[in-house]
Order: C-alpha cells, then sequence, then structure tokens
C-alpha cells in the first residue's frame, strides 16, 4: 500500500514548480532555445536575412563582373569613330572656328520633306578638303555626319545642297556599306564579352582607325553601291521637282569642281563619280 | 532697433534666393568648362559624364539662354545648357569603365575628345 501511495505521489513531485537554477538551465539548453526561436518566427527571420545576404552577395558579385563587359555594337561605334576623330583631330582639322550653317535645322526640314521623320543626326564641319563628306559607322539610333567647309565653300553650295549631300550620306550609312567595309575581323568575338580576371583586347579599336583611313584614302565606295544610291534619291526627290533640280544641280557642281581643282581630285577615290551619278539621273532616251 | 533687424533679415533672405546653387550633371561622354559663353571659349577644366556641377546663379552675370553658369571645383566657367542633366545620366564609362580605362586616355586625348561635343551640331527631323 505505501509503495502503490509512493508511485502515485511521484508525479505529482514531477510536477512541481521549477527551480530558477532548473529555469536557467533551460534558456542554456539549446533545444529549448530552438523551440523558442521557433515559436517567436525569428528562425524564419534568420533565414530570410541569410536569403537576402546571398541576393546581395550575388548581385556584388554580378555588378563586379559588369564593370569589365566589353561594350555591345552600338557603343562600340560610338567609341571607335569618336576615338578616329580625336586622334585625327590634326589631318580633319574639325576643332576650328566654323559658321553657323543652320544645318541641323535645314536637314531636320529635308528629312521632313522627304518622309524621313524622326530620324536624329550630329553634323560636323571640318577645315579638310578630305573626305569632302561621311556618314560615319555610328550608333543605330543615329546619323553622325562630316563635311568639308572648303569643299562646300569652293562650290558655293547653299543650305539645302549641303543637306541633299549629307542625305546621300545617310542612305549610305542605311546600307551599312562603310560599316561593313571597316568592321575588324575579330570584332564580333568580342562585342558584348566580359573580360573579367585578363586585358581587354582593344585592337579593333585601333584596327576601325587605320579601315577608316584606307577607306577614305584608297578603298570609297564601288561604281554599284554609287548606283543604287543615286536611283535612291531619285526614288525620294522625284515627286518634289525644286528638290530633284537642287540635287541635279548639286551633282553638277561637283563634277566642274573635281574637274577643274586639284585640290578636290580624291574626290573621286571614295565617290565615283558625279558625271556618272549625272547620267544614271537623265531619264531613259526611247527608241523610236 | 526692429527696422534694422528686418533689413538685415530681408538682405540674407536675398542673397540666400539670389546666389542658390542647384547641382546638375554633364550629360556627354567628356565636356569643358569653358571660360566664357562660347563653344570656343578657352577651356578651363576637361569634366566626364555624371560628373555634378554646382549651377550658380548670380544677377551680376549676364548669360545667354544657352548656356549656365557653373562652379565645378574651384573653376567658375559655363557648361552649354545642351550638355547638362538634372539627373544622373546613363554614361558609357559608368557602363563600361574598364574599357574606358583600358583605352588609357592622355591629357590632350580627353581633351580634344570633349572639344567634339563643342563642335557636333546635333538635331531631329520632328514629323
Amino acid at each position: 500500500m505505501i509503495i502503490l501511495l509512493l508511485l502515485l505521489s511521484f508525479p505529482l513531485f514531477a510536477q512541481a514548480p521549477k527551480l530558477e537554477q532548473e529555469k536557467e538551465l533551460d534558456v542554456v539548453d539549446f533545444k529549448n532555445v530552438k523551440d523558442v526561436l521557433k515559436k517567436d518566427g525569428l528562425l524564419e527571420e534568420a533565414k530570410k536575412k541569410q536569403t537576402e545576404v546571398k541576393k546581395i552577395q550575388e548581385l556584388r558579385v554580378k555588378s563586379n563582373r559588369e564593370l569589365y563587359n566589353w561594350p555591345g555594337e552600338d557603343e562600340f561605334w560610338f567609341f571607335a569613330s569618336e576615338y578616329w576623330l580625336v586622334k585625327e583631330v590634326s589631318v580633319l582639322k574639325w576643332d576650328i572656328d566654323k559658321p553657323d550653317y543652320g544645318l541641323d535645322k535645314s536637314l531636320a526640314q529635308l528629312l521632313k520633306q522627304v518622309g524621313l521623320a524622326r530620324k536624329k543626326f550630329r553634323i560636323m564641319g571640318m577645315n579638310s578638303n578630305h573626305p569632302a563628306h561621311l556618314g560615319m559607322a555610328w550608333m543605330s539610333d543615329e546619323y553622325c555626319l562630316l563635311f568639308s567647309i572648303p569643299f562646300v565653300r569652293s562650290m558655293d553650295l547653299s543650305k539645302l545642297e549641303i543637306s541633299l549631300l549629307l542625305l546621300q550620306d545617310m542612305l549610305r550609312v542605311d546600307e551599312g556599306w562603310l560599316k561593313e567595309s571597316i568592321r575588324p575581323e575579330n570584332l564580333k568575338n568580342l562585342i558584348g564579352t566580359n573580360f573579367e580576371g585578363k586585358k581587354p583586347d582593344l585592337s579593333p579599336v585601333f584596327q576601325v582607325a587605320k579601315n577608316y583611313r584606307s577607306f577614305i584614302n584608297e578603298k570609297g565606295f564601288s561604281f554599284q553601291q554609287q548606283f543604287e544610291i543615286t536611283k535612291k534619291m531619285n526614288l525620294l526627290l522625284k515627286s518634289q521637282p525644286d528638290l530633284w533640280n537642287a540635287y541635279v544641280r548639286l551633282l553638277g557642281k561637283m563634277d566642274r569642281l573635281v574637274k577643274s581643282q586639284n585640290a578636290f581630285a580624291d574626290y573621286v577615290k571614295i565617290y565615283p563619280s558625279p558625271e556618272m551619278q549625272i547620267r544614271w539621273l537623265a531619264p531613259e532616251e526611247k527608241a523610236l | 532697433m526692429k527696422w534694422l533687424l528686418r533689413l538685415c533679415c530681408l538682405n540674407f533672405f536675398l542673397c540666400l534666393n539670389l546666389y542658390a546653387q542647384e547641382v546638375v550633371f554633364l550629360s556627354t561622354f567628356l565636356g569643358h568648362v569653358h571660360q566664357s559663353p562660347s563653344r570656343l571659349s578657352p577651356s578651363l577644366t576637361t569634366i566626364q559624364c555624371g560628373h555634378p556641377v554646382k549651377v550658380i546663379k548670380d544677377p551680376n552675370v549676364l548669360v545667354s539662354e544657352d548656356w549656365e553658369r557653373v562652379q565645378v571645383a574651384d573653376w567658375k566657367g559655363f557648361v552649354w545648357k545642351k550638355h547638362l542633366s538634372p539627373s544622373k545620366p546613363d554614361c558609357l564609362q559608368g557602363r563600361f569603365p574598364k574599357f574606358v580605362d583600358a583605352l588609357n586616355l592622355d591629357l590632350t586625348e580627353l581633351y580634344y575628345w570633349g572639344r567634339l561635343n563643342d563642335h557636333w551640331e546635333e538635331g531631329r527631323a520632328e514629323p
């Protein structure tokens, strides 16, 4: 009976209030701490923090890697073409005091007249004879156009005539002939790549500068390309006789200039040839 | 005594207003702070895209509406308004910093690259 009583009273002893020391021990017991943390949702919070930290670390690694990106196609042509202009400043002589021709407005007006609205462009006059004008290899959403001030002065060109000259260059840019002609061979392997941990290959930038020179002095555009551009200009302007006549007048002036002045004799090396262009524009003779 | 105090306060607020400085940023790849408000005037210093410049509104200096009088470090000069942006622009130097560093441009090249932006006539054919 006594044993039975003892056995029955044992659980009562077990449920007696805990001592202070026992409570402290519970706190130190990591199993209980874990339970408390679970109850408070702190474990989940810690997990969230861990994921956040991981994400931030990944982003940091990614943005650090992005510092070493090789430019994309558009940015490359900006760097390469402007680099060429900077390197050739003494040859092209663009850093000079020049009159304000107001070409930004007259070219915009011409583009609107021929239905080529929303085109962005930048123009710069140079004090060198060569190249007489050029639509540079540039970003796809903008045209970058150069023209020689002595060239337009020698012919006493009007704003409209200069604008027509630049419009021709814009059509050439659309065809992408210059870009393809001066494009370095290894460019496609570098565009948009990453060079983290190694030296960037800048050879295409320097190569483009060389290629510009050889294009202007040797290669130029072909007769076929000139024929295509002349036909495009014809199509674009034929509905507006005043513009078409101004274009023919411009070609006539250029033809006379390149034949009469040695300073511009190299013009036909790049743009063959104003004389042929006038012929291509002439109406076909019908056989009777 | 009261009127003197009022006058001082008025002067103080007027000065605050007149010489208020706003910060804007260069938006071209490289550019110049010019000595006078002309694209051909000598360059005081070359700055790069994203560089913050303080606009100085000084009623004693008349500036054409195309130009902004600015302060960059100790230089006080003029920058073409077209080349300034009220918020930090998306610069090529920021997107390809190591590539631009590797070009290793010397001072003359930096100068002329900035000058290029003084010479471009930009336009757009609006419909």
